[in-house]
């Protein structure tokens, strides 16, 4: 501790190179903590596993823009460990217009149905009974309501693009998933069965609720085995890997992300190893001087590793207190763009900040280690002889 | 006659320089008393540094011994040697080597951050050592906004701060004005005779000599004359001062 103020001093020697050198650690580390927010959401816990909910789904083998014959609904109900099976169809369309603000997940449900399978959401608005027993009635995730500023009964009207149909709704009730994902609009499909009725018989993915784990696992199998051999072959997978399936759509995310990280980590690591060399290589002849008052080889390591460990954490804390500062904004600012739905889920996650802390914590010892070897291991006796 | 404090014994020192080997101090045998103030003349590559940086210890002979006090500084390792000199040698060099960014007082109290002491010891003993140097009121001050002589007498204060038993000065006078020069020569006299220091000083100026109680003249690796001052008539010592001036490359 009696060393601190010198390493201070000597991290400060240079205002402006320290100043860039900070800023050129605050940077990337803020686009590390925002590739660490994005892999985290990727890897959350899949809730069914977390909240036991143990839900499944079910789509066509081919993809989701194939539908699937209603009928497998109630072949899936049969099986043994369904404790309870829901319809979903994609409505898409547009909200006022096709801009990116206004757009969100539109489904076409059984609402009955809906509320069994996903007993996890609660309903802070409203009720149940009131959507169920409207049929040109609405339920909204709290976010959405939010985000529009909408009010229990207001009409919300709906233009189909894939199904030539437009539809008027009113919200009857509102609902909010414990885990934030509140942001889809859900209504009656036998309001569209009657508006269109090509759309009858037809669903798009049949969510089911197994009775645990272990029947999760089995029904995957088991339905597809089933349907194998139809004209609609399926493909049933966990909720979390349904929704990471959406990702993968763009390529292997994850592998994109983490690279890239580890490059920007690695630009880092080399601006802040230069800054460590240029400082070290023009001390050489200071170093040679506490040597000769006696200052060890090993506090001489520590005093160049103190310093360079002291840069990347100015830049590293002063990097994630901007992320925490700025998180809000930052999510507000993503609601309104085509990432909204990654938005919505945004949460500040402990471990990224972690993440973070040991990243700096990592280039702040590597960037010092070679200047801090070569420094306490020249001979003084050179060193004093340096010109610098 | 005092104990002897340093003696070195059959030291070898050689240099590679690309494949030619250069042999800079040879079999030289020396021995200095406490108290003593001695002072190393010689012509430029003739060993005094390198005999100097070996009994401070930031150099390793290739051969012989270095004995100073009950110490074999030569068989020490790098660590023992560190922390020895932390405790034994203060430094003093022509360039003054002060740290820019820090005040006087920061720059005194360097050596004593390697000991146990609390702060407000600390802060003591700097105040005492740059009070010695008369530079009490300059403790805040950046080298940049001191003069050269100031300079110097801080890093005078920084070498006698942990009261070490020897004084090692490797031409302390070589960068400054003839007065400035003149104070620091009276300040080493008076660490000499007032606080019983050792003081080997290298140095190629008569008069930094001339306050010395020994004069050892090394020519080529090897002693080539070793006189007490005391001995040496004003007239004597002119002269031979003036061959070590004379030996000097222009």
């Amino acid at each position: 501790m009696k060393l601190l103020p010198l390493i201070l001093k000597n991290v400060f020697r240079k205002k402006a190179r320290a100043i860039l050198t900070i800023g050129s650690i605050i940077l990337p580390l803020l686009v590390i903590c925002l590739m660490g927010t994005f892999l985290r959401l990727l890897d959350r816990p899949d809730p069914a596993e977390t909240r036991g909910m143990f839900r499944i789904v079910t789509r066509h083998k081919v993809g989701l823009a194939s539908p699937l014959p209603m009928s497998y609904a109630e072949k899936i109900r049969q099986l043994d460990g369904a404790f309870a099976v829901t319809k979903f169809n994609w409505f898409g369309g547009k909200y006022i217009d096709n801009s990116a603000r206004n757009f969100f997940a539109r489904f076409a449900v059984e609402p009955e149905t809906l509320v069994q399978v996903f007993d996890d959401a609660t309903i802070t608005q409203g009720s149940a009974t009131d959507w169920f027993n409207d049929r040109a009635g609405s339920l909204v995730g709290e976010d959405l309501m939010k985000k529009f500023g909408w009010r229990i009964g207001d009409q919300i009207v709906l233009i189909g693009d894939i199904y030539p149909v437009t539809i008027q709704l009113t919200i009857r009730a509102v609902y909010q998933l414990p885990d934030g994902d509140s942001d889809a609009l859900f209504f009656n499909r036998e309001y569209l069965e009657e508006a269109l009725p090509s759309f009858q018989g037809k669903v798009g993915t049949i969510w089911t609720k197994c009775r645990d784990g272990a029947a999760a696992t089995r029904l995957s199998d088991e339905i597809d085995q089933m349907f194998e051999n139809s004209p609609y072959p399926t493909k049933t997978e966990t909720e979390k890997a349904f929704q990471m399936g959406f990702v993968s759509m763009l390529g292997n995310v994850k592998l994109l992300i983490t690279s890239l990280g580890t490059i920007v980590v690695f630009v880092i690591l080399l601006i802040a190893a230069n800054t460590m060399a240029l400082s070290a290589r023009e001390r050489i002849r200071e170093i040679a001087l506490l040597r000769t008052l006696g200052f060890s080889r090993v506090t001489i390591l520590m005093l160049t590793l103190g310093e360079s460990l002291m840069l990347a954490l100015f830049g590293g804390i002063l990097g994630l207190g901007l992320f925490v500062v700025g998180f809000r904004p930052l999510k507000a600012s993503l609601i309104n763009t085509p990432l909204s739905g990654f938005a919505t889920a945004m949460t500040l996650f402990p471990e990224v900040l972690l993440l973070g802390l040991v990243i700096t914590i990592f280039v702040g010892l590597f960037s010092g280690l070679v200047p801090a070897i070569q420094a306490s291991m020249r001979p003084i006796t050179e060193g004093l002889r340096h010109i610098g | 006659m005092t104990n002897p404090l340093i003696i070195v014994e059959n030291i070898v020192k050689k240099y590679h320089r690309g494949a030619e080997e250069l042999t800079v101090l040879n079999s030289l045998n020396f021995t200095v008393y406490e108290g003593e103030f001695v002072a190393l003349m010689g012509p430029s590559g003739s060993g005094k540094t390198t005999l100097l940086n070996l009994i401070a210890g930031i150099d390793r002979p290739n051969s012989g011994y270095i004995f100073v006090g009950k110490d074999e500084i030569s068989a020490l390792s790098e660590d023992k040697l560190a922390e020895w000199r932390s405790r034994h040698i203060g430094f003093i060099f022509q360039t003054y080597n002060l740290i820019p960014v820090l005040t006087a007082f920061e720059n005194v109290e360097l050596p004593l951050l390697l000991t146990p002491l609390g702060k407000s010891e600390r802060r003591k003993h700097v105040e005492i050592a740059l009070s010695i140097v008369g530079l009490a009121d300059r403790m805040s001050h950046y080298p940049r906004q001191l003069s050269g002589g100031q300079e110097q007498r801080v890093a005078i204060a920084r070498a006698i701060v942990t009261d070490p038993t020897l004084l090692m000065a490797d031409e302390p006078t070589g960068d400054l004005d003839a007065k400035s020069a003149e104070e620091v020569l009276i300040l080493l006299e008076r660490l000499n005779s007032e606080f019983k220091k050792t003081i080997i000083i290298v140095t190629h100026d008569p008069k930094a000599a001339a306050r010395a109680s020994r004069l050892v003249r090394l020519e080529k690796g090897i002693l080539k004359e070793d006189i007490p001052t005391e001995s040496l008539d004003s007239a004597r010592f002119a002269e031979a001062a003036s061959v070590f001036v004379e030996a000097r490359p222009k």
